[in-house]
C-alpha cells in the first residue's frame, strides 16, 4: 500500500509546486508576491516541524532554533568569512543540521514532556546568550558588531544579488529561489513520510516498545528525523536571511515559534499536507486582524486551545473526513493510522 | 566571608522563588501527568492582582500575598474547568495539553498588556529596611522572601502528608483507577491540584515581582528555570523539586558571582543535561519499568 500512497503524494507535491512555480505569470503585484514567499518559507518550517512532531512523535520547541541558524549562518557566513550566499546557503543548512543533531543527541535519551522542555530551555539559552552578548567582534561603519550580532541582530547583508540583474522584477529572483527550496523540500518529506522511514517514524511514535522489540532503534530514528527536519528548517531560515536580509534574535522568540506550531496544529498534527492548509490559514487570520488592530497573539493562543480541543486532528483531518463523507476518498493514508497507545 | 554570605543570600532568594514556582509545577504533572505551560502566566496574574488589589485594600504584605494566591488560584481552577478537564482522557494529553496552556499563555499574556501595558511598575507590596549580619546588608524582602516559601511549602508538605486531603491527592497521582475504586472523586482532586499549584504560582509571582518589576513577560524566565528544575529533579517528584530549587539557586548565585550574570543559567543547564545523560529519570525521579 506504501508505493501507491507515495505515488499519489508524489504527485499532489508535484501539483503543488507547478501551481507555484507558474503563479508569477498570473500575478506579478510585488507585496503579493512577498506574502507568497513568506508562505512557503513558514510552510517549510510548519512541515518539517509536522515531520518531527507528528510523525517521528518527537515534541521538539527547537523548531525556530533551527530556523535562527539558518539564517544566522548566512549572515555571520556572508559578514565575517566572507562567503558568497550561494555557498553560504548550504553551510548554514548543515550548520543547523549539526547542531540538530548535537541537542538531539543530549536531548533524546529522554522521552516525551522531558525533551520539550529540554530542548525548549537549549533554545531559551542560546537566545539569552546572543542578546546579553556585548563584546565587540568585528567595527563594522564605527558601530560594534558581535560575532552573532547581539540584541540587534545582523541586518543588510548580501542578498541573492537580483536587484543589479532583474532591475525591478528582482523579487521574482527571490521567488524561485524560495520556491526551489520549497519544492525540494515537499518533494523530499514525501519520499520519507511515505517510505520506509517514515513508517518507523510512525511505529516509535505509536508504541516504543513494539517498535523497539522488532528491531527498530529509537534513538537512532529519531535523531534522523531530527536532522532531516533541521536541515531542511535551516535551509528555510537561510533562503529567509537572503531575501529579507535580517538574521536577528526575534526569529527564535516565544511568539515565533507559537506561530509555526499554530500552522501546524490548526493544518493537522501528523498529516502530510496539513501544515500547508495551516500556514495559509494562519497567515491569512493574522493578516485580517491586521485591521483590528493588534491581535495577532490573542488570535494564535485562542487558534491553539480550540483546535487542540475541538478539532485535534486540524483541518486536514477535517478534510479527510469530509472527503470519506462524500465517498470521494481512496485508501486511508497515514494520516488516519491511529493516534498513540497509551502504554 | 561576606562575600560567601553574599552569595549565600542571593542564593537562597532564588532558591525560594524557584521552589514556590516550581513546587506546583512538579505538584501539577505528578497529579495530572501534564505539563503546564501557562504556569509563568499564573504567576505573571497573581503579581499583577496584588499590584491592582493591594492599592484599596492596603498595602500589607499579608493581605497582598493573600490577594496574589486567590488569583492564581482562580486561573489555576478556570484553566482546568474551560481547557484540562474536556483533554483528560482524549488520546495524545500529553502533546495536547502543552499546546493548549502554551496558546493559554501567549493569550493572557497579551491580555495583560492590552490592560496594564508594557511599563514596568514597581511592586508596592513589599517591605523595605535591611538588616545588618556579620557585616553584610541584607534586605528585609529577601528574608520574607525565604520565610514565605519555607511556610507555604512546609504547608503543602503537611497538607500533602498528614491530611485526608492530602492523602487523595498522593493516591490520584500514584494510580487514578485504584484511587476512583477506592471512593476519591479524582475530578475533584485534579480540580484542588489546579488551585493548589495556581496559589503558589501567584505567591511566586508576587515574590519576584517585589525583586525586579512588574511586566507581562516576567513569568518567562522563572517558568523557564523551574521547567529546567522539574526536570532534573524528575517530572511530577514534589520533594524533588524543592530541593533541586534551592541546589540550583544557589549554584546560580556562585556562577553569576565568578563568571557574570549572563552564564549562570546556561552553566545550570549544562550541568542539568550532563546530569540526565547520568540519570535520564532525574535525581529523584524512579525508573518506570513500561508493560507492553
Amino acid at each position: 500500500m506504501g508505493n501507491n500512497n507515495l505515488r499519489r503524494h508524489l504527485l499532489v507535491a508535484a501539483l503543488i509546486a507547478l501551481a507555484f512555480a507558474v503563479l508569477p505569470l498570473f500575478v506579478t503585484e510585488r507585496y503579493f508576491l512577498g506574502e507568497v514567499i513568506i508562505f512557503l518559507i513558514w510552510s517549510i518550517v510548519a512541515a518539517n516541524w509536522n515531520l518531527l512532531m507528528g510523525h517521528a512523535g518527537v515534541f521538539s520547541l527547537a523548531q525556530m532554533l533551527f530556523f535562527a541558524t539558518g539564517a544566522y549562518g548566512v549572515a555571520v557566513a556572508t559578514q565575517f568569512a566572507g562567503l558568497s550566499i550561494w555557498l553560504a546557503i548550504p553551510v548554514a543548512a548543515l550548520a543547523a543540521t549539526l547542531l540538530a543533531l548535537i541537542i538531539g543527541a543530549a536531548c533524546l535519551r529522554l522521552s516525551g514532556a522531558y525533551v520539550a522542555l529540554l530542548t525548549y530551555a537549549i533554545a531559551e539559552m542560546i537566545h539569552i546568550l546572543i542578546v546579553t552578548d556585548t563584546a565587540c567582534f568585528r567595527q563594522v561603519g564605527g558601530s560594534c558588531l558581535q560575532l552573532f550580532g547581539g540584541a540587534r541582530g545582523f541586518s543588510r547583508f548580501e542578498d541573492f544579488g537580483f536587484r543589479p540583474l532583474l532591475k525591478a522584477d528582482w523579487i521574482l529572483g527571490n521567488y524561485y529561489v524560495v520556491w526551489a527550496v520549497f519544492a525540494f523540500t515537499i518533494f523530499a518529506l514525501v519520499v520519507v513520510i511515505h517510505g520506509r522511514l517514515g513508517l518507523g517514524f510512525r511505529a516509535i511514535r505509536d508504541n516504543v516498545g513494539y517498535a523497539g522489540s522488532r528491531g527498530i532503534n529509537r534513538r537512532k530514528i529519531q535523531l534522523i528525523a531530527f536532522g532531516i527536519s533541521a536541515f531542511l528548517t535551516g535551509l528555510a531560515g537561510a533562503v529567509y536571511a537572503g531575501h529579507f536580509r535580517f538574521a536577528g534574535p526575534s526569529l527564535f522568540e516565544f511568539s515565533s515559534l507559537m506561530f509555526v506550531l499554530a500552522m501546524v496544529i490548526v493544518g493537522g498534527l501528523g498529516s502530510t499536507w496539513g501544515p500547508l492548509i495551516g500556514a495559509a490559514a494562519i497567515m491569512t487570520v493574522v493578516e485580517i486582524t491586521k485591521e483590528l488592530g493588534d491581535a495577532r497573539a490573542i488570535v494564535l493562543g485562542l487558534a491553539l486551545i480550540l483546535f487542540v480541543l475541538f478539532l485535534p486532528k486540524g483541518l486536514a483531518g477535517s478534510l479527510e473526513r469530509l472527503q470519506r463523507a462524500t465517498g470521494l476518498s481512496r485508501k486511508p493514508g497515514p494520516e488516519a493510522s491511529t493516534s498513540k497507545d497509551p502504554a | 566571608m561576606d562575600i560567601l554570605i553574599q552569595i549565600l543570600v542571593t542564593g537562597l532568594t532564588l532558591g525560594a522563588m524557584y521552589a514556590l514556582a516550581s513546587v506546583g509545577l512538579a505538584l501539577i504533572f505528578g497529579t495530572l501527568g501534564m505539563f503546564n505551560m501557562a504556569h509563568g502566566l499564573f504567576m505573571t496574574i497573581g503579581a499583577y492582582a496584588a499590584f491592582s488589589l493591594s492599592g484599596y485594600l492596603g498595602l500589607v504584605l499579608p493581605v497582598g500575598l493573600l490577594i496574589a494566591m486567590a488569583a492564581g488560584a482562580l486561573i489555576g481552577v478556570l484553566t482546568h474547568l474551560l481547557i484540562v478537564r474536556f483533554m483528560l482522557t482524549g488520546p495524545n494529553f500529553e502533546t495536547n495539553v502543552m499546546v493548549a496552556t502554551a496558546g493559554l499563555a501567549i493569550l493572557l499574556q497579551d491580555v495583560l498588556l492590552k490592560i496594564f501595558g508594557a511599563y514596568p511598575f514597581t511592586q508596592p507590596v513589599k517591605v523595605e529596611g535591611t538588616i545588618r549580619l556579620a557585616g553584610v546588608a541584607i534586605t528585609l524582602q529577601s528574608v520574607v522572601i525565604v520565610a514565605v516559601a519555607l511556610v507555604l511549602i512546609s504547608a503543602i508538605a503537611f497538607l500533602l502528608l498528614r491530611t485526608r486531603f492530602g492523602m487523595t491527592i498522593r493516591a490520584t497521582a500514584m494510580n487514578r483507577e485504584a484511587a476512583e475504586l477506592m471512593g476519591v472523586r479524582t475530578t475533584r482532586v485534579y480540580l484542588q491540584v489546579m488551585g493548589l499549584a495556581g496559589a503558589l504560582a501567584g505567591a511566586a509571582g508576587l515574590m519576584i515581582s517585589s525583586l525586579t518589576t512588574l511586566s507581562p513577560q516576567m513569568g518567562g524566565d522563572p517558568l523557564l528555570k523551574a521547567f529546567v528544575i522539574c526536570v532534573v529533579a524528575g517530572l511530577g517528584n514534589v520533594w524533588g523539586a524543592g530541593i533541586c530549587a534551592f541546589a540550583l539557586g544557589l549554584l546560580e548565585a556562585t556562577v553569576q558571582f565568578e563568571f557574570g550574570v549572563r552564564f549562570g543559567f546556561p552553566v545550570m543547564l549544562l550541568l542539568v543535561i550532563l546530569v540526565l545523560v547520568w540519570r535520564p529519570q532525574g535525581l529523584f525521579g524512579r525508573e518506570r519499568v513500561v508493560r507492553l
